[in-house]
């Protein structure tokens, strides 16, 4: 089980596994041998609202970092989302075409989109925000959201 | 509203989800399935009457089952139905409905786009078939007692 950092905004709570690396629309990497599992941050999942459909890249596709790894359609809006690493989808998780409401229910555990294997992990991570930099830029954006509201 | 069409009727209560694609898409539902395609044995409670009370309201529901239409997961409409002493019969959520039916998208506030309608109309289809269920069961059940 992941450790979290956590902020309490109106009546949002969010939490930031400490486990993994982040890109700064809130898509997760968690470095797992050689292969890198990612999904979507809480905080993420909760703007972004209930989950119809995850269109996931298929196994074998290629990425390069930055490129569309998955669509999200939700009851807000479509998301396209980009790929925090590099690399060859090796495994895609199958829960996502009979319940992606998984990623609403555990973003950081049942609800991971797919499996990577990384060309280069260490200089996408260098691109990447480790969890306590996620952590100040996601409190940034909530608390930017919730002036909107 | 006749002595054997009350004995009969199903409440539907759909979200009042004002300003939200899913909650106008169940409340579209609501109408075709109560004005269209099941009219004598449903009747539509409005979740805002519920919400302020209304005795007419709380009395339908004493009698009937209720067939309630949520838009979002927080589920007001099922709810409330249980809060006001009501009988859920079967629950069900726009989101769900949509996944069984991708083709139809639905967009659109005040008005909604040909998928939204589509899909209400997929929606009062699956809830008219819940209808037909309820009232066959409280007709034996009639016959019976």
């Amino acid at each position: 089980m992941p450790e979290y950092l956590e902020t309490t905004l109106d009546k949002f709570i969010f939490k930031v596994a400490t486990d993994r690396y982040y890109n700064r629309e809130g898509v997760w990497a968690k470095f797992e041998a050689n292969l890198v599992r990612i999904g979507l941050s809480d905080f993420l999942q909760q703007r972004s609202g209930d989950v119809a459909f995850a269109d996931i890249k298929p196994v074998s596709s290629s990425l390069d970092f930055g490129e569309e790894v998955a669509v999200i359609e939700t009851i807000k809006v479509d998301i396209s989302l980009s790929s925090p690493v590099a690399g060859v989808v090796v495994e895609v998780n199958p829960a996502m075409e009979s319940s992606p409401e998984a990623i609403n229910q555990d973003p950081y555990g049942a609800g991971w989109l797919a499996v990577i294997e990384a060309y280069d992990w260490e200089t996408d991570r260098a691109r990447l925000l480790d969890h306590q930099s996620y952590f100040d830029h996601m409190k940034v954006e909530a608390e930017e959201e919730t002036k909107k509201r | 509203m006749t002595g054997a069409k009350q004995k009969h009727s199903v409440i539907i209560v759909p979200c009042s989800g004002i300003g939200k694609t899913y909650g106008t898409v169940s409340r579209e539902a609501a109408y075709y399935l109560t004005e269209d395609a099941r009219p004598a044995e449903t009747r539509l409670v409005p979740l805002s009457l519920l919400v302020l009370g209304d005795e007419a309201a709380r009395a339908a529901l004493a009698d009937s089952p209720a067939v309630t239409i949520d838009g979002c997961k927080l589920a007001c409409a099922t709810k409330m139905v249980e809060e006001c002493g009501g009988s859920v019969a079967r629950e069900f959520a726009v989101l769900e409905v949509y996944r069984r039916n991708k083709q139809f998208k639905p967009k659109g506030i005040a008005e909604l786009n040909e998928g939204g309608q589509q899909l209400a109309q997929a929606l009062a289809q699956e809830i008219a078939a819940v209808v037909d269920t309820l009232v066959s069961e409280e007709s034996e059940r009639g016959e019976n007692g």
